[in-house]
């Protein structure tokens, strides 16, 4: 029996992790856990007497009685013998005498009902660390061809095979798929992790102070970049060794359930949109109604509009999950529609909801993103709540006005309610932000330095529905005047005080400016 | 040489033939307190067999379960029982008395039925410490017939046994003391002093006195090793009784009581194990067997420095174990395979101190 490779020789509180050792219990003689166990030698009694075993493992098949003498007296032999630790058949306790030999000697005794099986294992990981990894990764792929489809049974099998937790981590360590990382191991994980893989499912092996260690490696396809992790709870060097590869085999075929999903997400985001798309050009056809059915859509009742836009580059057909699971976490029942750089949902009832009803839902509405704010950096708008088909493109239209509006307002959470109130209340809310301000400034900052108070003015004139007279009382300036500066203002603004659209502007600018 | 035997010395030969039981042969006290009252004031000579030509000798002594001998105590007249027994049976009468055992309680039952039946005592003995069974008798070993030999009851029962080897002598009487009273008195044929004595253990009890005599000169505050040293033998610790267990065997029919005896080493930390059955056969000295039978174990009280009997230990005692000497007769190898460690199921080389 030859002795392991230098190199290889795991501590023996890493073998009782091993999935090999399983069954092996420690009977006595705590000893030093870090203890190397250079291999495995085999003796059929316990009247054995051991060649030196420099570190090895004796172990023996036939134990019968564990409180007999013998078994104390083997103790000695072995510890004389310079044996790692004695391994004996059957996991009986030991006699007293025993214990407090093999604590006094520092020498493990082990128990297992399958002495032989253990021996072997031993042996494998100490001297011959190739064919623990190429029996690993023939069972990893036979295993896989056989494991259906979904990420979560590859995962789950290869888990299986490694008899370790697998995991599909993103870049930042969050959990995608299989056991969660605890939090200590994630961040040590993000730290050893390049943003963008380097190679080809490089592995990575990442050593925690707890003594385990993280195998990871990349998974490179569509979308973005997420590792395949494997933890081991402690090192037993021909283990660390052959993961790496079995990862490395299972990697592509995470990769392509990946893309699979991926793939599905794609067509049902368009599905949806496209949908969508239709339902906001108007009446809805026959057809529309029909694919409507189709999906589950709802287009009769009282329908409440909801955009949740999102700041940055966002997969917004990949996390369309994550706001599905956001309604339903608070227990409502919303269509979510991919659309643009967010999202666009909203929420059914079968009866006009009474206003009570409206500002519960707009609470809820609000819990919803903040636990979306964990993930995404979200922004909601709310519209009112509208009848029928058309209903939802009215208050999906003012959904998203809300949330252009909701976008620039830090202060209210980015979220708003077009509630019965209307949106002109919230226009002018608007004109308070740190967005209408600079507009408002340059719109009027013609007239500013000019002579006469023109923005007062203009702003008096705006409020008087246009009255030059009422101004001039106002103002207390004659009504010549008065006019004088409107011909004024409009010359030097440049703009047709009779149009709307442009009266509007300026009303709300000169709203703004007075607070300076 | 011959050794008298006076009320003064009773105390150590009781506690010399404790020694010589190695933990076994029964309670020594009940049969030592009726030795004073027969001796009296009188005295015992235990002679040399040189010293009694022409005299013919019948080994006695008690068999059975000697923990019964305590509940069913003798009546007196078993000895004369059996001694008469066996005389009419082998049609020559006995001139003189041997023990069997010269070990625990038979190295003083002798000495009580010489006193009752009027006959001298040969300072030789079967075993010259305590042993189990009767194919461990000396004679036995040497190839002497065991039989015919006669077992008297309390009862008053009484059987001859002859033409049977030792190990059916050892069946027809366990079977007839498990039937009858627990225990029976064994007395085997009157044979001739020079025959009997040439295949037995000479001086035992000479022996078992002067080793009770060295036990009373002990301090008890000596160190450990001083009262090894006193008494001859070789200290293998002196610590605390960490675990007694006991458990039955089946050993052919007869069933022993096996078990073991931890004890750690105050000073060393060393583990010392002893395996018992009646007696403590062997000890392993952290893990490696140190001494066997045929030597003797001897488990001391720290603090009396009176012997334990191996079904009187108990986990907590703080304890002396010693090996002393055991026989020279079974040292040779043809004898050892009788009663060292393999005749016991122990499958370990006879390891003996040092002849001395």
């Amino acid at each position: 029996m030859t002795t392991g490779r230098p190199g290889l020789s795991p501590s023996l509180a890493a073998m009782l992790t091993s999935p090999g050792w399983s069954d092996v219990v420690v009977l006595g003689g705590g000893g030093d856990p870090g203890t190397r166990l250079t291999g495995s030698v085999v003796a059929l009694e316990v009247s054995v007497h051991p060649e030196p075993l420099d570190g090895q493992v004796l172990v023996v098949l036939l134990a019968g009685d564990h409180t007999d003498w013998r078994i104390d007296a083997l103790i000695s032999r072995a510890s004389a013998a310079g044996a790692g630790a004695v391994l004996l058949a059957g996991v009986e306790p030991l006699g007293r005498g025993a214990q407090l030999l093999a604590e006094r000697l520092q020498l493990p005794v082990l128990g297992s009902p399958d002495p032989l099986a253990a021996h072997e294992h031993l042996r494998r990981v100490t001297a011959e660390p190739e064919i623990v990894r190429s029996d690993l990764v023939l069972r990893a792929v036979s295993a896989l061809r056989r494991a259906n489809g979904d990420l979560t049974s590859v995962l789950r099998t290869t888990s299986h095979v490694l008899e370790r937790p697998v995991t599909l981590a993103g870049v930042d360590g969050g959990t995608l798929a299989g056991e969660p990382l605890e939090p200590a191991e994630r961040t040590a994980l993000v730290a050893a992790l390049p943003r963008v893989p380097v190679g080809w499912a490089a592995p990575y092996r990442v050593d925690l102070a707890s003594g385990a260690v993280l195998i990871a490696v990349a998974v490179l396809g569509v979308g973005p970049v997420c590792w395949l992790v494997a933890r081991l709870p402690a090192v037993v060097p021909a283990e660390v060794a052959a993961v790496p590869e079995v990862l490395g085999v299972v990697a592509p075929a995470v990769g392509e359930r990946l893309a699979l999903r991926r793939l599905e997400l794609e067509r049902d985001a368009r599905q949806r949109t496209s949908l969508l798309g239709e339902l906001l050009q108007g009446e809805p056809s026959e057809a529309t109604r029909r694919r409507a059915v189709d999906l589950g859509w709802q287009l009769d009742g009282w329908h409440t509009g909801i955009r949740i836009g999102a700041d940055g580059h966002l997969d917004v057909a990949g996390r369309r999950t994550d706001v599905v699971e956001a309604f339903d976490a608070e227990g409502l029942q919303a269509v979510v529609v991919e659309q643009g750089d967010g999202w666009s949902a909203w929420i059914t009832a079968v009866s006009e909801p009474t206003a009570t009803e409206v500002q519960e839902q707009a609470a809820t509405i609000r819990r919803v993103q903040r636990r979306l704010v964990q993930t995404v950096d979200a922004y909601v708008g709310v519209g009112r709540v509208q009848a029928g088909p058309s209903g939802i493109a009215t208050t999906l239209a003012e959904a998203g006005d809300a949330a252009g509006l909701a976008r620039g307002r830090a202060e209210t959470g980015r979220f708003l309610h077009v509630d019965r109130l209307g949106l002109a209340q919230l226009l002018l809310a608007w004109t308070r932000t740190d967005t209408f301000q600079p507009a408002a400034q340059a719109l009027l900052a013609p007239i500013r330095d000019q002579p006469g108070d023109l923005v007062t003015t203009l702003a008096v004139y705006l409020d008087t529905e246009s009255s030059v007279a009422e101004t001039a009382a106002v103002l207390g300036i004659h009504r010549n005047t008065a006019a004088a500066r409107i011909q004024k203002i409009q010359h030097l603004l440049g703009v047709d005080l009779t149009n709307p659209d442009e009266r509007l502007a300026l009303h709300l600018a000169s709203r703004t400016t007075p607070a300076e | 040489m011959t050794t008298v035997i006076r009320e003064q010395d009773l105390e150590a030969l009781v506690v010399g033939v404790t020694l010589l039981g190695s933990g076994g042969g029964g309670d020594t006290g009940a049969f030592g307190r009726m030795l004073r009252r027969r001796l009296g004031d009188g005295e015992l000579v235990l002679r040399d067999a040189a010293d009694m030509p022409d005299a013919l000798v019948s080994p006695i002594g008690v068999v059975g379960a000697t923990s019964v001998l305590m509940e069913k105590l003798p009546s007196g007249g078993e000895f004369d029982t059996a001694v008469r027994a066996v005389s009419r049976w082998a049609g020559a009468d006995v001139t003189g008395l041997m023990p069997l055992e010269a070990g625990g309680l038979n190295g003083l039952t002798p000495l009580i039925a010489a006193l009752d039946l009027g006959l001298p005592v040969v300072d030789a003995d079967l075993m010259g410490r305590a042993l189990p069974r009767l194919d461990q008798f000396s004679w036995a070993v040497a190839g002497r017939s065991l039989t015919p030999c006669a077992l008297s009851e309390p009862s008053g029962q009484v059987i001859v046994v002859d033409n049977v080897d030792a190990a059916g002598l050892e069946r027809a009487v366990r079977s007839f003391v498990a039937h009858t009273g627990g225990w029976a008195v064994l007395a085997l044929a009157p044979t001739a002093v020079e025959a009997a004595a040439a295949d037995a253990v000479k001086g035992s009890l000479t022996r078992a006195l002067a080793l009770g005599r060295a036990h009373a000169a002990l301090e008890p505050w000596a160190t450990p090793a001083d009262i090894a040293d006193g008494l001859g033998g070789r200290l293998l610790a002196s610590g605390r009784v960490e675990q007694v267990a006991r458990h039955l065997i089946a050993d052919g029919g007869a069933a022993f009581g096996r078990g073991s005896v931890c004890v750690v080493d105050s000073t060393s930390r060393a583990v010392i194990r002893i395996e018992t059955e009646n007696e403590y056969l062997l000890a392993l000295v952290d893990g490696t067997p140190a001494v066997t039978t045929p030597d003797l174990l001897c488990l001391l009280d720290r603090r009396t420095l009176q012997p334990i009997a191996v079904d009187a230990i108990r986990t907590g005692d703080k304890v002396l174990v010693l090996a002393l000497p055991g026989p020279t007769w079974w040292r040779r190898p043809d004898r050892l395979t009788h009663v060292g460690p393999q005749a016991f199921g122990l499958a370990c080389a006879p390891q003996l101190l040092e002849a001395s």
